[in-house]
């Protein structure tokens, strides 16, 4: 791997540590600050994890170090800050740009110029690098990034990794010392998040750059982060240290971690690996509760394969699929699918990018015709129906919740779809009482674009249940959640179930599936190659979630799992 | 004393798109004639790159040295926006002369000024001509035409905050209004009118390509002294038989599409007008009084 | 492939060269040679191609030669007479005029393919690339919204069904609403965004500028100097050639006003693409073209009335108008070297050896 040379026209050596002394920063509008009295001091070649809940200040933190805070977005700013030997606060964004590198979370918005390699040309044009030395640097970074098979691809073909990859490469080609990325896999599938963090791994390992990462995904890189920086909220400086000692102090868990505070591991485990050396001194029961019998806020509502959910006033909902067939342009894309789910069950189907996850719920809800096989829903058939008629039962949530909405508030989204199904007079579920169960009662009025992900995606449920559809199919819905936006979802999901609404929901995300599934049903090659419940997934090493690699052949598949069957489920942790 | 000269250029440039657009109707007694008909077919070719040079001229006196990051984000996205509603047209058979852009167009520069407007309207029209392969001796009547409509758009939003400042109200209940970003019908009639405007005018000054070409003055000098009423006279017959009911066609789309589109889109263009207007204050080492300027 | 900037000018001539004649034979000659170029150069790249020349032609000639017969009543060969009674159409109906709109038509069509051939030759890349120093901004903004159109129409795609899940029905132009506004301002998100990526990357600044007083000078005198010398030009026959001289002029401060512009921008280019001997040739070709047109003016001029005639054919001009197959030629044998260039030879490229890259 080729090394970065220093600038061969300075003489002294850029420093590439980082000090902010005393930062304050308060947006444009804003009542609280969104960073108050931030202290830290990182040095240079450490890989640091930024963390903290939604609106605890990690985006605004990184873009105070290229400079992007204040001068992009305005607002008060005091204290101090030193990048690299540069002030952001003073020299700006442009005079930033070769020092710091950034990545954003969108790989959708950061491209200038539709091909690969002329988008790293750009930002070297724009430096007014000469041509000779633009190829050198162009090419560098390509093999840099292992992008050069690449580089005559327009970007709208690549994948949302390989996007996230030439974005990474675009902010290398100014050989910055340093890298801030805000989520950059946040909107990817879990193999493309993989690929880009070990791409930053290599990056921090091999070539001594300073990274600063802002993830939710804790668990996949907290193996290689040097340190961890903790933003709890704006009243509070953040934790700041090696992840272990900064782990063991606050709530943020990822569920290996949430398991050795809860069994009292020492030294807290960050892998697999060191986890099993605890692992294999837990006890096993094999204990597995035969009937679902375990509600609450912690519990896992699994219901036996043939029974029938709570009847409250939910309908026997019962929902098939038999011998799908689909072909886009001639290429067999769905192969005869067989599925079924009954009232009140929730099946989650996973597969691999392409596989036809997407290309099913598409024809469950009408908007595209199938070749041959039959969806029945109530012993009703729904192929050639009219979206909007199905619409009416069956409620579809896109992968992209902002596609919903254009409302101006939050409540005026739910009249639009009653509207839709000229069912405003009647609703078949009072729009207060939905907003309540959404906990978006205080946001009755907010425009819905405005507010975060968690609470986008929320709306865009709303908008959806409000004509109580018998059967719910979710598209990647953890997408870019935080853990506690994962929870909430798993609440209403589960609440929905209660009431009798199916469910069917496409997912990568293997603790979700433990966490909420029935079923599973792996779709490959447009067939169900498997569908059995979540206990499947322990078996396979693809989709085992972090607990059942700790304790293979248990059946375990969350920390409430292990800990039931340990005995020490005080109630409080948190899967 | 700036404007002063904003306002020259704008007069200056404007004054030679008026001209390519009369000249015609004068030329039967004037020099074109005299000059023989040899050399006659010179005045179209002068005429599309006068025109050019007028749009270049305002290009770059708007496009100033720097447009900001934001502008040329903003303007890049709106035009693949338009673009996109361009072809939607080719798609769904729409009435006559008919084309979305201008809807768009003018309701940007409405929002965000002149300059922009101008901007979008030239953009929009080379990029969709670059993408659907449109690319002709046309483009710069095209460009000159769709420019002007978002320039005129912008004076036509400054002069309505203008007026409605002037107008008696408590100070506070304007601000009020100001802040609620809320659109008023008499403003939606105003752009449905502007609009209706402008899908003629379009139309008029696209002839002038085509005018010259069709019934060349080479047919004038046989009848020396034809006299304007006549030149005049045919002309409207040139113009009624191949475009008034293409152009009355797209005026009346544009009045719709106004009327369906206006009040939400100025809406969600305003919500970012905040954003964008950001202006950095004071000098850089006195950063603590940072403030977003609306 | 030649430089974009040689195919610009490769249309323009014939633009130019087209609208000094409308002698038939001349006309065909061009069409003919833009015909060739076009068969030969735009072939292989099987681009967009809205509407083919001779379609372009069945519609413009007739129509033409129609509207003209109608209105034009000069012309010894009468045809037939329409009662004079009815406004500007009444008299005879004369085969001059017939003719005379019909070369109209094909003046038209010759233009319109020409121009066909550009679009399609020239891949928009490089068309974006072209744009001059001072307008560097111009081409971003292009660049970007030439970037951002493929996403756009995926988004519209995604806002539709999200949409008719929600039991929307497009029936009417108010339905349209809750699709186009979406699109709008999650396309407004992207560019702020993308706005923010820009900075971060180092793109020039955060607020816009306006131009300094020097170069508006030059623009206003510019202007002026346009106007002035059009107008001239317009009215009186006797000042033909300074007029001509004073717009010259005009248009050369304006150039300096762009330059001037061009100064204060600070970037290079990332691919240069270099001038080869097929661009100086072509270019020349085209100049030959052109000063026989202007020259030639006596010779180009033919006219139907008031008797239609056979039209004269000055073989040198011809010959000069041969000059617009120059592009057809530099391809043919660019072809044809690269198909005899030994296979074993490397390629006009050195492409990167394959060297394995260990992970480390």
């Amino acid at each position: 791997m080729e090394r970065y040379t220093t600038d061969g026209q300075s003489t002294e050596r850029r420093s590439s540590s980082i000090r902010i002394d005393r930062l304050r920063y308060t947006y444009p509008g804003a009542q609280q600050p969104a960073l108050s009295e931030v202290c830290l001091d990182i040095a240079d070649g450490e890989f640091v994890l930024v963390a903290g809940p939604s609106g605890a200040g990690k985006s605004t933190l990184l873009r105070c170090l290229n400079g992007l805070v204040p001068h992009f977005t305005g607002g008060r700013i005091s204290g101090r800050l030193s990048v690299g030997g540069h002030d952001p606060l003073e020299d700006g964004p442009q005079a930033l740009s070769q020092v710091v590198g950034f990545v954003f979370q969108d790989p959708e918005a950061q491209f200038v110029v539709d091909r690969v390699e002329d988008e790293i040309a750009f930002a070297l044009e724009n430096a007014a690098v000469p041509p000779a030395e633009m190829r050198l640097r162009v090419e560098e970074v390509l093999h840099l990034m292992d992008l050069a098979n690449l580089r005559d691809r327009r970007v709208e073909t690549l994948s949302g990794g390989e996007k996230q990859k030439v974005a990474i490469a675009t902010a290398l080609a100014l050989r910055p010392r340093i890298l801030a990325l805000d989520e950059p896999t946040s909107q990817l599938d879990p193999q493309s998040a993989e690929g880009v963090l070990q791409a930053l791994v290599r990056l921090n390992q091999d070539l001594g750059l300073t990274i600063l990462l802002a993830e939710h995904r804790l668990e996949r890189v907290l193996p290689y982060v040097d340190r961890l920086v903790y933003l709890s909220d704006a009243n509070h400086p953040p934790y700041s240290g090696p992840p272990r000692d900064v782990l063991s102090q606050v709530e943020l868990n990822p569920p290996l971690v949430a398991l050795g505070k809860a069994l009292g591991w020492n030294p807290l485990p960050l892998t697999i690996k060191e986890g099993r050396r605890f692992a294999s001194q837990v006890p096993r029961h094999k204990a597995k509760p035969a009937e679902a019998d375990r509600r609450g806020m912690g519990g896992r509502g699994r219901r036996p394969r043939n029974g029938h959910g709570k009847l409250g006033d939910a309908r026997h909902a019962r929902f098939a699929i038999q011998d799908l067939h689909y072909a886009y342009n001639g290429k067999p894309v769905l192969q005869g699918i067989d599925l079924e789910i009954e009232s009140g069950e929730l099946v989650a189907l996973m597969g691999r990018n392409g596989s036809g996850k997407t290309t099913l719920l598409k024809c469950v809800v009408g908007l595209l015709e199938p070749e041959h096989g039959g969806i029945r829903m109530d012993d009703e058939s729904l192929v050639g129906q009219e979206t909007a008629e199905i619409s009416r039962q069956v409620g579809y949530l896109p992968q992209d919740p902002g596609d919903l909405l254009f409302a101006d508030t939050v409540c005026e989204e739910l009249a639009v779809t009653l509207r839709n199904h000229d069912l405003l007079g009647a609703p078949p579920v009072q729009p207060d009482d939905l907003l309540a169960r959404l906990d978006l009662e205080m946001l009755k009025a907010a425009y819905p674009r405005d507010l975060s992900a968690g609470q986008r995606q929320r709306v865009a449920l709303g908008a959806i249940t409000v004509t109580r559809p018998h059967l719910l199919l979710l598209d990647e819905p953890t997408r870019g959640l935080d853990y506690e936006a994962k929870r909430e979802l798993v609440r209403l999901l589960r609440e929905w179930q209660e009431e009798g609404t199916s469910i069917l929901l496409v997912t990568h995300d293997v603790e979700l599936v433990a966490q909420a599934a029935d079923r599973v049903a792996l779709l490959s090659q447009g067939e169900i190659i498997a569908d059995a419940a979540p206990e499947l997934l322990t078996t396979s090493p693809l989709f085992a979630p972090q607990v059942a690699r700790l304790f293979p052949g248990t059946g375990w598949l969350t920390v409430d799992d292990a800990l039931d069957s340990v005995g020490k489920n005080g109630g409080a942790t948190d899967a | 004393m700036r404007k002063l000269i904003g306002g020259a250029i704008y007069l200056l440039s404007g004054a030679l798109g008026v001209l390519a657009f009369i000249y015609p109707f004068f030329t039967s007694a004037g020099a074109l004639v005299q000059r023989g008909a040899a050399h006659a077919q010179d005045a179209p070719l002068l005429t599309a790159g006068l025109v050019g040079l007028s749009v270049v001229a305002l290009l770059v006196e708007l496009q100033g040295r720097t447009l900001s990051a934001k502008t040329v984000a903003m303007l890049g996205v709106l035009v693949a926006f338009t673009s996109v509603l361009r072809f939607l047209e080719v798609a769904f058979p729409m009435p006559g002369g008919f084309s979305p852009i201008f809807g768009p167009i003018i309701i940007a520069g409405y929002v965000f000024g002149g300059r922009f407007g101008f901007l979008m309207g030239t953009f929009t029209l080379l990029a969709s001509g670059l993408v659907t392969g449109g690319i002709g001796p046309w483009l710069p009547y095209q460009m000159f035409t769709a420019g002007w409509a978002g320039l005129s758009a912008g004076w036509l939003g400054q002069a309505s905050e203008w007026m409605k400042d002037k107008m008696p109200g408590p100070a506070h209940a304007k601000e009020e209004q100001r802040m609620a970003q809320d659109v008023s019908d008499a403003d939606v009639i105003v752009l449905c009118g502007f609009g209706f405007v402008w899908g003629l005018l379009y139309g008029a000054i696209m002839n002038i390509y085509f005018w010259p070409f069709a019934v060349g003055p080479a047919a004038q000098t046989w009848e020396p002294g034809i006299g304007l009423g006549k030149t005049l006279a045919r002309y409207g017959v040139f113009y009624m038989v191949t475009s008034l009911a293409w152009d009355l066609a797209r005026a009346v789309g544009n009045v719709v599409l106004l009327l369906a589109l206006a009040k939400p889109m100025i809406k969600a263009l305003n919500r970012f007008r905040r954003r964008f207007h950001f202006q950095v204050r004071g000098s850089h080492s006195d950063l603590t009084g940072l403030e977003n300027h609306a | 492939m030649l430089d974009a900037r040689v195919w610009f000018v490769w249309a323009l001539t014939t633009l130019v060269a087209a609208s000094a004649t409308r002698s038939p034979l001349y006309i065909i000659v061009l069409l003919l040679t833009t015909m060739v170029v076009g068969g030969t150069c735009a072939a292989g790249e099987g681009r967009r191609a809205p509407l083919s020349p001779l379609r372009f032609a069945m519609v413009a000639v007739p129509l033409s030669a129609l509207f003209n017969a109608l209105t034009v009543h000069l012309g010894d060969t009468v045809l037939l007479h329409l009662p004079s009674w009815i406004p500007l159409m009444g008299g005879a109906i004369t085969l001059e005029a017939v003719t005379f709109g019909a070369l109209n038509g094909l003046t038209l069509t010759v233009i319109f393919a020409a121009f066909s051939v550009f679009n399609q030759v020239t891949p928009v890349r490089d068309l974006v690339k072209l744009t001059p120093r001072a307008f560097y901004e111009g081409g971003v903004v292009l660049s970007i919204a030439l970037t951002f159109i493929p996403q756009t129409t995926r988004s519209l795609q995604r806002i539709r069904e999200a949409q008719a899940v929600r039991g929307h029905r497009v029936r009417g132009i108010r339905d349209w609403l809750p699709i186009v506004v979406p699109l709008l301002v999650s396309g407004l998100e992207r560019a702020m965004g993308l706005a923010e990526a820009m900075v971060a990357r180092g793109y020039g600044a955060v607020c816009s500028e306006k131009q300094p007083f020097r170069t508006q000078a030059l623009i206003i005198v510019g202007l002026m100097t346009l106007l002035a010398g059009w107008l001239a030009y317009l009215f009186n026959a006797a000042w033909s050639a300074p007029a001509v001289a004073v717009i010259a002029i005009g248009a050369v401060t304006i150039g300096g006003a762009i330059w001037l512009t061009g100064r204060g921008v600070n970037h290079t280019v990332y691919r240069a693409r270099s001038w080869t001997a097929g661009d100086s040739f072509a270019l020349l070709g085209c100049a030959v073209t052109l000063v026989a047109a202007c020259r030639g003016r006596a010779a180009l001029y033919y006219s139907p009335y008031p008797v239609l005639t056979l039209p004269s054919f000055d073989p040198l001009i011809g010959l000069a108008m041969l000059g617009l197959l120059v592009p057809a030629i530099v391809t043919v044998a660019r072809e044809d070297a690269e198909m005899h260039r030994d296979p074993d030879e490397g390629n006009g490229f050195s492409k990167q050896p394959q060297t394995s890259t260990d992970h480390g």
